[in-house]
């Protein structure tokens, strides 16, 4: 944990300073941060990530300049909240992003945080009990109080509580949201109803108070449980992430693929996005589905497939060319300190008090 | 598709970890058994390949856009036990990184997406696909069904998990404590999705793919489709695979796969009351109609009446004696029609007896 700001203060979301990234050695620590970060304007070589691509340009237009659209900010999937646009605008849009939370995840990962000193086993042992324990509650109120427990442990690590509530409310609940509100009609769940819409063959139809309670409990469950795990992802770096994975038991030539992948999808992502880059650059107006459209999305998996390969066979004489054979070692972890232990501690005790109180309540 | 945490329970969750384990850790014998160093870059690349196709939007045809998982091309370029490697890591990135896809339902989301995808996907695209050359235009189609069948394989797994939940558990008070949606509903709402949607961008991407590396770089093919000759003039002619037996099995065999429907529908089955059971009034009428009743009792020397015994006794050992009775006399029914259309347009011929068909090169699915 080499990376500190300077004079302390952590800009919000986006700093103007990243640290590199712990372990691998090689971004210098407190080197600038790009400037495609902040605007989502062009792609640069990204610190912290071996054999990135090369320096990049500043496609035209893409996405549109100034601060980042809410829709660069959906994820991998990012295109699931509108289903209409030009699928290579949403496409391109999406991968800047997969590459700014990659960054924004490094990032926060060595702010002076709660968790960030923590031991990843510890953390990670904690969220998996926790996520039992949210998963097993029968009362609102108590998940209510596991989900505000939840933000205040955001808090007191520096992750953006407006971050963490966004990936809640933005990126799952439209999927929740969307399954979940036909729910709460009394077709679905039959109960006493609260707000009456209609009727159906001669019966009241409305929404119902078990309705209700049925999609409470699916909203707070997923919200806690999308808190807990993006917590533990975004205090932790990736590869001591995996570190604590494989002291957990994952085989070590799994988490080796993990690892590598990893690495390549930052560099893969730049193969992607140039080739939508060109075609937008190609294309007049905002492109039609069809035919042609459908080919070149064949045409830029399959390149990808083509590059992946490639890329893997090279990889793999460089690897062997280093001594690999197939075994795959890993440096000693850290040894767990004091407060690891009074962390899970912590952590068991909370999983116990919620589901002593959620039984007390019947 | 990607299930996040609070939509199932803790106890289906760990029954899903249980599949995808054991699973996992045989994908990982398979692939690294080999050439144990080649393959851990080659699956993390494609395990990169894998979540970025995931973030491709496919453009429909509707002008709208869906995403595809990307198992199936993975599954027909590298072999399945690959593709439920790379889709794994993948999904790996989406749960940890980005908050797609729960961590206790990680197990879930790998048994949909990662296992059965792959598996249904390869297994028509080799039905479809048959013997036909690499170059041919059926290969195209059978990938885009591949990647339908597919997709639509793992949303039917979700959307059970989903239904399963609701009845499994709630609270004293009957309120779901997970998913609210009973497998009636939570069937057709997925299923309707994936069968025009995101089947379609499925199909468009495998389809898409396989079209692409045919035209431009086929040697990656080779090595996932042992004894496939390239282009057509190396096909040798073979036997049709087409033969009477395999017809009637086949019929069988999917019949019995679509039986759990019938506990989805709803009701009895229509025009199938006795007449005593009629519901006279709401019909308009005000007696049973003499031919009815006339015929109805015309042919009662029955085998197996009702399901049972003519004593009555033993009515589940009768149940399965009339259920593999009437399974029998479907086979034997769809072997004869086949046999006699066969006889009559001279197709499946043994490959001793007459000329060989030449292999069909450009027919989609003759196999069918």
């Amino acid at each position: 944990m080499t990376g500190r700001f300077p004079g302390g203060t952590t800009p919000d979301p986006v700093p103007a300073t990243v640290p590199g990234a712990p372990g691998n050695g090689v971004g210098p620590p407190g080197a600038a941060l790009p400037a495609w970060l902040r605007a989502g304007t062009s792609r640069d070589s990204p610190p912290g990530f071996p054999a990135a691509p090369p320096s990049g340009f500043p496609p035209p237009g893409f996405p549109p300049p100034g601060p980042p659209s809410p829709a660069s900010r959906r994820g991998p999937r990012g295109g699931r909240v509108g289903r209409r646009g030009p699928f290579l605008r949403r496409t391109l849009a999406a991968g800047t992003d997969v590459l700014r939370r990659m960054l924004l995840a490094e990032e926060v990962a060595t702010r002076p945080g709660m968790l960030q000193r923590l031991d990843p086993r510890a953390k990670l042992l904690a969220l998996l009990i926790l996520l039992l324990a949210v998963g097993l509650l029968h009362h609102l109120p108590v998940l209510l109080v596991a989900w505000l427990f939840a933000l205040l442990l955001g808090v007191a690590s520096r992750v953006p509580v407006g971050f963490l509530l966004r990936r809640v409310l933005l990126t799952v609940p439209l999927f929740t949201g969307v399954l979940v509100l036909p729910a709460t009609l009394s077709v679905v769940t039959p109960g006493p109803l609260v707000l009456e819409l209609g009727s159906w063959r001669g019966d009241p139809v409305g929404v119902s108070t078990t309705g209700l309670l049925a999609a409470g409990f699916v909203i707070t469950r997923v919200g806690t449980s999308v808190t807990l795990v993006a917590l533990v992802a975004m205090t932790t770096p990736w590869n001591r992430l995996l570190a604590a994975l494989g002291a957990l038991g994952t085989p070590p030539a799994f988490l080796l693929i993990v690892g590598m992948g990893y690495r390549y999808l930052a560099l893969l992502l730049g193969t992607v996005t140039d080739m939508f880059t060109a075609r937008r650059a190609r294309t007049v107006g905002a492109g039609r589905h069809d035919g042609s459209a459908r080919r070149f999305l064949g045409a830029s998996a399959g390149v990808l497939l083509g590059r992946a390969h490639l890329l893997s066979e090279e990889v793999h004489e460089a690897m062997v060319s280093r001594g690999f054979r197939g075994r795959v070692h890993t440096l000693d972890a850290p040894r767990p300190t004091a407060g690891d232990a009074v962390a899970g501690a912590v952590a068991v005790l909370t999983a116990v008090a919620v589901t002593v109180a959620d039984r007390a309540l019947g | 598709m990607h299930i996040p945490d609070g939509y199932l329970s803790p106890q289906t969750c760990i029954a899903a970890y249980a599949v995808a384990v054991p699973t996992l850790a045989v994908a990982s014998r398979r692939v690294t058994s080999v050439v144990r160093t080649r393959n851990v870059p080659l699956l993390a690349t494609f395990s990169a390949t894998s979540f970025l196709i995931m973030m491709f939007n496919v453009p429909i045809p509707d002008g709208t856009t869906a995403h595809a998982v990307g198992g199936a091309i993975i599954a027909i370029v590298l072999g399945p036990w690959a593709a439920v490697i790379a889709v794994s890591v993948a999904l790996l990135f989406q749960a940890l990184l980005f908050g797609d896809g729960g961590v206790l339902a990680y197990g879930a989301n790998v048994v949909n997406m990662a296992i059965i995808l792959p598996f249904v996907a390869l297994g028509v695209y080799r039905l479809v696909a048959g013997k036909s050359p690499l170059t041919a235009r059926r290969r195209v189609f059978a990938a885009a069904l591949g990647g339908y069948a597919g997709i639509n394989a793992a949303a039917l797994a979700t959307a059970v998990e989903f239904g399963l939940q609701p009845g499994l558990f709630h609270t004293t008070a009957g309120v779901p404590l997970y998913s609210p949606y009973h497998l009636s509903e939570a069937i057709p709402a997925m299923m309707f999705a994936h069968l025009t949607v995101a089947g379609a961008a499925e199909a468009i991407l495998t389809g898409g793919v396989l079209g692409y590396l045919v035209r431009a770089d086929i040697r990656r093919l080779v090595p996932n489709h042992p004894g496939i000759p390239l282009t057509d003039d190396a096909v040798v002619p073979a036997a049709s695979r087409w033969s009477p037996g395999r017809v009637a099995a086949a019929a069988v065999v999917a019949m019995t796969l679509l039986t759990p429907l019938g506990l989805l529908a709803p009701g009895g089955a229509f025009g199938e009351d006795a007449p005593e059971d009629l519901d006279l009034g709401s019909l308009g009428l005000d007696a049973i109609p003499t031919g009815l009743a006339r015929y109805d009792g015309f042919w009662s020397r029955t085998l197996l009446g009702d399901y049972g015994f003519a004593d009555g006794g033993n009515a589940t050992v009768a149940y399965w004696l009339s259920a593999l009775v009437g399974i029998a006399v479907v086979g034997a029914t769809v072997y004869l029609i086949a046999r006699a259309v066969s006889a009559l347009t001279g197709r499946g011929e043994p490959p001793d007896g007459g000329p060989s068909r030449p292999a069909e090169a450009t027919a989609p699915s003759s196999s069918g």
